[in-house]
């Protein structure tokens, strides 16, 4: 089987407008939908020490206000005309029907250069988000996937709750809000990315006039990031419940890793292959019947920082303990022995052949965009990609797995009806059986 | 081919839209577009738990997840690999009111899709083995839900909405049915409910239509239809207006205080399922919507409001979801509630008002139309569950509703008499968990 390759062209012009942003424009001729996405640099890595939340809440609420409309005229504005705009710890994001491009562009950098957190809105916004995490900290579901992050990350900002915390929130204020923006949104950190039946040129004016004002600032420059040594970590959230969420992992990779492609179809053969075409899914949901919802991945979060690898099910107590022994068997499986031809061939078929799919909506092209920008890839990157992925060994598969996976290393993690010591006594290999494989 | 529409095809988000029917009654609605290189593919069939015996409640769901372990020349496994192979995507989805099954590949491959579907439309294996293994995920699935305080609470709200309807019933079913099924009872619902009569074929997106046509008749072509028109439904007892208001409690361990407000309503498609949409836009579609405005932007009594006009093919549902914020007695929270509501059914919307509700309706259908995936789904629900039409008419339908007769409906049928009303409150000692560390 010779996977082949479907057009897809995703066609842009870049701009270094006069702000110091880069401006990335796709036209899409007919789209019915533009969307833009604003990315600054930085982030949650910027939240000051106790402080996590600050870049999170400083995206969410710049919609709150500006020195000139309030909330509710800002929502008077767009809602008539199907615009939305919202914003989180990585900046804004905007859509509109098509023909409304400019208002979108006039709105959205009105936000970004003079949100101004009026105190009431973000009192009143402040304790929304706190009356979620209290219904939160007793979810499984999500103090769960918290707990994991922090085994993986220890004290890094990747180990924390992007949304800040219970703790945390409250020391955060309208004017801390407004010197957060003033000092991390600045034009040489920021990313933009329209996607839509649009004019790049016409665009890029825009821009240009609506930031003209927008003070340059300096670029964000990343500290060099430490995390705790890959270690076996284990940890539990006891909550009554009917299943338990596992999670067993460890830290993963950036995206410039340069065994990308390879771990790509690496997880597509093992956790992340649609349907039953994994392995993971085949044995532990089609064989076993043990869960509705498994899957095992390394790419998909990986960024400029690492992302991690992580085997989730979400499945009863009684069946723990196969499923943790059943992700450990095929993580050694895909270690030891060769992908054979047809199951290899299947996932490269699967992911050059699915490319187009990903890429019908305006939102989709524009995270691209920026996501293109910000790793530097290359003009030609999807077309190298799908050549990547073509080029890719049963050998690769195997020689990737051995390198950026660790079974023995796993941090594991449960939220559920279950205590940490019941968890390690599940979870634990029994002597001589750590190694066997099932085939 | 029986029947087609005229010479001029109907026009939705740029796909131009015509109807076939074979001899044997399947339907086939083209619909064509060429934004992108992407085929959609679904496949309708009238059939979801509305039609299911008490005995058998979830078998519409449990059938729709058999439907990809294996036919008699497709393997277990190999509709998955199929698609797979051919880097397309699949997917399903049940109803109360039907079963969706749905492919997208690459323009130059969707046609494999045609062939899966009418392989499996006739031939599925339905073998014992796999049964008994499915079931145990359909039961984990269940279990995920009955771990969400809202799919719980709008459970209870359902059941005790409808006394006797299927209606009232999940769609997953519950354990005791789910447990108590056999193979048999799913072959025979299967051969019931599933053939070219009882189904509609959609496609959607870059394709040429006389190609597509003549592959939809050489795949379902040969698959004799059913001699009744209508497959044998259960006896369904009549949806009975409800006798007064009635309400139900949950408790679950957090500190959660959901509300869930529900009323019987209307069937797809008639004048009062338009004005309904424009009610639920009134109240909460929107951050200018009179329920955001005054429960979480002014009195600070709740941190999230939102409703949904579940219009079906008997009947609908109005839904209102509201979580109250900390320390908000329930009490005063239903009570601003039911006066929004009066108010509604009191006083005719402003004609501004009335108009950011129709514009942000047709904003949310542009979004809701950018995929040849989205347009399939609109065009393919209306078409089982009403006529297909109304996916192109529905704008204008909603367009036209008068602020009088939005007025008038939430009087007739968002009153307290008519409703159920759902908590789900804290059990006692939830809470009490010590708070994460920062």
């Amino acid at each position: 089987m010779t996977p082949s390759t479907p057009k897809l062209a995703i066609p842009f012009v870049r701009f270094e407008l006069r702000c110091g942003a880069v401006l990335v424009v796709s036209p899409r001729p007919s789209a019915p939908i533009v969307s833009i996405h604003i990315h600054v640099r930085g982030g949650p890595a910027l939240d000051p020490p106790r402080r996590n939340g600050m870049a999170f809440l400083t995206g969410a609420l710049a919609d709150q206000g500006t020195k000139r409309r309030s909330e509710e005229e800002i929502a008077a504005a767009l809602e008539p005309e199907g615009g939305e705009i919202a914003g989180d710890a990585g900046g804004l994001s905007g859509s509109i029907v098509n023909e409304r491009w400019e208002m979108l562009v006039d709105l959205l950098a009105e936000i970004l250069t003079s949100a101004s957190y009026p105190a009431p809105e973000v009192a009143r916004q402040k304790q929304r988000l706190l009356d979620r995490l209290v219904v939160e900290k007793d979810d499984p579901r999500v103090q769960g996937g918290l707990l994991f992050r922090k085994l993986v990350y220890g004290d890094h900002w990747l180990g924390r709750a992007s949304r800040g915390t219970l703790e945390s929130l409250p020391r955060i204020d309208a004017r801390s809000l407004r010197a957060f923006r003033e000092s991390n949104w600045v034009g040489r950190r920021a990313v933009i990315a329209v996607c839509g039946d649009v004019l790049p040129e016409s665009v890029r004016r825009r821009f240009d006039r609506v930031l003209a004002k927008w003070e340059p600032g300096e670029p964000y420059v990343p500290s060099t990031p430490s995390f705790p040594p890959v270690a076996r970590r284990v940890d539990a959230f006891t909550a009554k419940r009917q299943q338990v969420h596992l999670y067993v992992g460890h830290l993963g990779i950036a995206r410039n890793d340069p065994d990308y492609a390879a771990l790509v179809l690496m997880d597509h053969v093992l956790g992340t292959g649609p349907g039953f075409t994994n392995r993971i899914s085949r044995r532990l949901r089609d064989e076993l019947g043990l869960a509705y919802s498994v899957s095992a991945n390394i790419h998909a979060s990986a960024g400029l920082l690492p992302g991690t690898f992580t085997a989730y099910i979400g499945t009863s107590p009684q069946h723990l303990a196969t499923a943790a022994a059943g992700f450990v068997e095929e993580i050694r499986r895909v270690q030891t022995e060769l992908v054979g031809k047809d199951e290899l061939e299947v996932a490269k078929s699967y992911l050059i052949g699915s490319f187009p799919l990903g890429f019908e909506r305006a939102s989709r092209r524009a995270s691209y965009l920026v996501s293109a920008e910000l790793h530097k890839f290359a003009p030609d990157h999807l077309e190298r990609l799908l050549a990547e992925f073509a080029a890719v060994s049963a050998e690769d598969v195997r020689r990737v797995a051995r390198a950026h996976l660790f079974p023995d290393g796993s941090c594991i993690a449960a939220a559920g009806p279950i205590g940490r010591a019941e968890l390690v006594k599940k979870v634990s290999p029994r002597p001589g059986r750590a190694r066997t494989t099932r085939r | 081919m029986r029947r087609s529409t005229g010479t001029k095809p109907a026009v939705k988000a740029g796909a131009r839209i015509r109807e076939h029917r074979l001899e044997n009654g399947l339907t086939v609605l083209l619909a064509e577009r060429h934004l992108d290189p992407v085929v959609a593919v679904m496949l309708w069939y009238r059939v979801g738990s509305r039609d299911e015996e008490e005995r058998e409640a979830g078998v519409s769901h449990f059938l729709e997840h058999m439907m990809f372990k294996g036919t008699r020349s497709i393997g277990k496994g190999e509709i998955d690999r199929l698609t797979t192979s051919l880097g397309g995507m699949n997917n399903a989805f049940t109803t109360a009111d039907h079963t969706a099954y749905w492919f997208e590949f690459a323009s130059d491959r969707w046609e494999k899709a045609l062939e899966i579907e009418a392989d499996r439309m006739r031939h599925l294996l339905l073998d014992p083995a796999e049964f008994d293994s499915e079931k145990k995920v359909v039961l984990e699935e269940l279990a995920m839900g009955d771990d969400d305080p809202w799919r719980v609470l709008t459970r209870e709200v359902q059941l005790a909405l409808f006394k006797r309807h299927p209606y009232r019933r999940p769609v997953i079913g519950f354990t005791d049915s789910l447990k108590a099924m056999r193979v048999e009872d799913m072959r025979d619902y299967y051969q019931r409910f599933y053939g070219p009569t009882n189904a509609v074929l959609v496609i959607c997106g870059d394709f040429e239509p006389q190609k597509a046509l003549a592959a939809a008749r050489r795949q379902f072509g040969r698959i004799a239809g059913k001699t009744d028109a209508a497959p044998r439904a259960p006896y369904r007892p009549a949806l009975e207006e409800p006798a007064g208001e009635f309400r139900v409690e949950v408790r679950w361990d957090d500190e959660g205080r959901r509300l869930c407000m529900a009323w019987p309503t209307v069937s797809v498609g008639t004048d009062e399922d338009w004005a309904l949409d424009l009610a639920s836009t009134l109240l909460a579609g929107g951050k200018l919507s009179r329920l955001y405005r005054r429960l979480v932007v002014e009195q600070r009594l709740a941190t999230s409001v939102s409703s949904h006009n579940d219009s079906r093919v008997e009947a609908g549902i109005f839904w209102l979801f509201v979580e109250a914020a900390q320390g908000v007695d329930p009490r005063r929270l239903e009570r601003a509630v039911d006066e929004e509501l009066e108010r509604l059914a009191a006083k005719e919307a402003t004609a501004a008002e009335l108009t950011r509700a129709k514009r942000l309706i047709a904003a949310g259908e542009a979004h809701e139309s950018e995929t040849v995936s989205d347009i399939a789904e609109d065009l393919g629900e209306f078409a089982v569950d009403a006529r297909w039409q109304l996916a192109l008419s529905a704008l204008d339908r909603i367009a036209a509703v008068p602020a009088s007769a939005v007025r008038a409906c939430a009087a007739k049928l968002l009153v307290p008499q008519r409703r159920v009303v759902g908590w789900c409150l804290p059990r006692a000692g939830a809470g009490k968990r010590p708070r994460p560390k920062p």
